[in-house]
């Protein structure tokens, strides 16, 4: 296998106008030559291969659309180096274009007038795909999902989640060699998440694409990513599998338990006993993040009988989600 | 160059506008109502002038002038800086920049669909319309092919400007002022609101020597002016020509120059 993106110490800045406060201070800006330095990304390095679906997580404003921008070739990097399928994407943005196909969960790329169809012959054209492949698309389309019913719908009238399935088809159509998809899933119902990822899924193993995934939802993490990329504050904070990432942070289990009274001040209470844990509490259970090697569940759970009235308890194991919660509130140590 | 993409553009513009059909009306009995206060503005001129030619032009002279101006107005009018300004400010641009084409290019073809429904729709009936009722103002014969090619320059030149000006949205971020601005100087240095043979002296020299009146008083003189010399349509044509390839040139150029601004400072 081979690298489809290659990026060697990228960083990005950009330069911010200070602003003022109030109304004098707006009038002032307009002659300020006061400009601050921000940096959007720092000094990241990964190397993708064809194929792979990479998850690329961190909070908002962390600088994952900007590294997304470098690599589609709209902005281009203060320093370093990067590579995409051979080429420097911002020095050859149409070519680089030709290369990849994008999705932003927020915007549409398709004629809003036009029944899908119609749209899906102007990419045709506009990215130069022959008739052949197209049928071969379409085809492999209709085995998927359930497509037939939408194409001759005009986009406007069609909901978020059809649209939103439309487009990611309409970023495949022209077999590009990496797709970017920027949180896809935002604002659908259950049952449309699982069928993009379903989708998202079997694109690809059929066209062997290389997904970069940006996301705020860990389902879509859970059932599509090998690989995840975290990001905060423009710097690296990890690049591995997903399962390595579980183990990274020992062993974290959830310990749930259930007491009579306030739960929030309850949970405020035992927080202020059991210092090293994160303690929070919904309207049925008191969740304790515990750290099994700095003491054992068990052992947590003999400290609070002696004081409280455990009702009921259960136990969970570490979701993806709890993992990323904390790397963006703590890091990586 | 694969022209397939560039009329795949067009085609899906034409469909685009097509399904407007209520839009479509509206625009055409604005016009006419525009047009009804042209008429009783021009006729209370002419009646407080006294004389039937007023800088050299007779009353249904200047009628017919301001009659095809408009009609000629709504077939080139794109509105790329409303539509640049907007992609800009809802980052929309960033999905257009990513087609394998050059942005300019895609704007350009992504509109040209309005300029044929446009053409057939609006400018079209009121030149029929025009024609017939004046019974002969218009000169039918060699210089509409000269007005097709000038028609064809100005909607170059227009669309230079009108991408020129959208380029600064990059830097403001407001759209509105700017738009505005850039619509009364072009109406009015391209005489499309009022003939340019009514501007005061140094008014008339200066619009001459602008861009503008290459817009709407070029291919209305061509079209208008019956056996116009050589001399004077190679003039004209040739001053449009200059300008469609310094304003192609510099837009492209401001273009680029600013989008690699945007890329290195970020937007």
């Amino acid at each position: 296998m081979s690298n489809i993106i290659e990026i060697k110490n990228i960083t990005k800045e950009f330069k911010v106008l200070n602003r003022r406060e109030g109304l004098k201070g707006s009038i002032k800006d307009l002659f300020s030559r006061d400009y601050k330095i921000v940096r959007a990304v720092d000094n990241i390095s990964m190397n993708i291969q064809q194929g792979e679906i990479v998850g690329y997580l961190g909070p908002n404003g962390a600088g994952k659309s900007t590294t997304i921008k470098m690599m589609t070739g709209i902005l281009e990097p203060t320093s370093g180096e990067i590579l995409v399928g051979g080429n420097v994407p911002y020095e050859n943005r149409a070519k680089n274009a030709q290369e990849i196909g994008v999705v932003f969960g927020q915007r549409s790329q398709l004629w809003w007038a036009l029944p899908l169809v119609e749209s899906f012959k102007i990419l045709k054209d506009i990215y130069g795909v022959s008739d052949k492949d197209y049928e071969s698309m379409i085809e492999l389309y209709k085995s998927l999902v359930d497509i037939e019913p939408l194409l001759h719908k005009p986009v406007r009238q069609m909901s978020l989640g059809q649209r939103t399935l439309s487009d990611i088809l309409a970023s495949f159509l022209h077999n590009p060699k990496i797709v970017f998809l920027d949180e896809p899933t935002i604002g659908l119902d259950v049952s449309m998440k699982a069928k993009i990822r379903t989708l998202i899924h079997a694109l690809n193993k059929e066209k062997n694409t290389t997904v970069i995934l940006t996301t705020h939802d860990m389902g879509d993490v859970d059932a599509l990513c090998q690989r995840i990329v975290i990001i905060d504050k423009g710097k690296m904070l990890y690049d591995n599998d997903i399962e390595h990432l579980k183990g990274f942070f020992g062993s974290y289990r959830t310990l749930k338990i259930r007491i009579d009274g306030d739960l929030k001040q309850l949970a405020e209470k035992i927080g202020s006993e059991l210092p090293h844990f994160r303690v929070s509490a919904d309207d049925e259970w008191i969740s304790i993040l515990v750290d099994e090697e700095k003491s054992k569940v068990i052992e947590v759970l003999s400290q609070l009988q002696k004081s409280y009235d455990i009702r009921d308890m259960k136990l969970e194991e570490i979701s993806t989600e709890e993992v990323i919660k904390k790397i963006y509130e703590e890091g990586v140590k | 160059m694969n022209l397939k993409k560039y009329v795949t553009l067009t085609r899906a513009g034409i469909i685009e506008s097509l399904q407007f059909r209520l839009g479509t009306l509206v625009i055409i009995a604005g016009n006419l109502l525009y047009l009804i206060v042209v008429y009783f503005l021009w006729k209370a001129i002419y009646a407080s002038a006294g004389t039937d030619t007023v800088n050299g032009m007779t009353f249904s002279d200047t009628l017919i002038y301001l009659v095809l101006a408009t009609a000629l107005f709504n077939f080139m009018e794109m509105y790329i800086v409303w539509e640049m300004g907007r992609g800009i400010q809802s980052g929309k641009i960033t999905l257009d920049l990513l087609k394998p084409m050059e942005y300019r290019r895609y704007m350009f073809w992504s509109y040209s669909g309005s300029f044929v429904t446009q053409f057939f729709f609006t400018f079209l009936p009121t030149f029929i319309v025009v024609a017939v009722v004046t019974h002969g103002a218009i000169h039918l014969g060699i210089n509409l092919l000269f007005f097709v090619v000038s028609v064809i320059m100005a909607v170059s030149i227009n669309y230079s400007i009108d991408f020129l000006v959208g380029t600064i949205c990059l830097y403001t971020e407001s759209i509105w002022g700017i738009n505005i601005m850039k619509q009364v100087i072009v109406m009015l240095l391209s005489g499309a609101t009022i003939p340019i043979a009514f501007f005061p002296e140094p008014l008339k020299t200066i619009a001459y020597y602008l861009p503008f009146q290459s817009i709407y008083n070029a291919p209305l003189s061509v079209l208008l002016e019956g056996n116009p010399a050589p001399q004077t349509l190679l003039t004209t044509l040739g001053i449009q020509l200059f300008w469609c390839i310094a304003m192609t040139v510099l837009s492209n150029l401001f273009w680029k120059a600013s989008l690699r601004q945007i890329t290195v400072n970020g937007g």
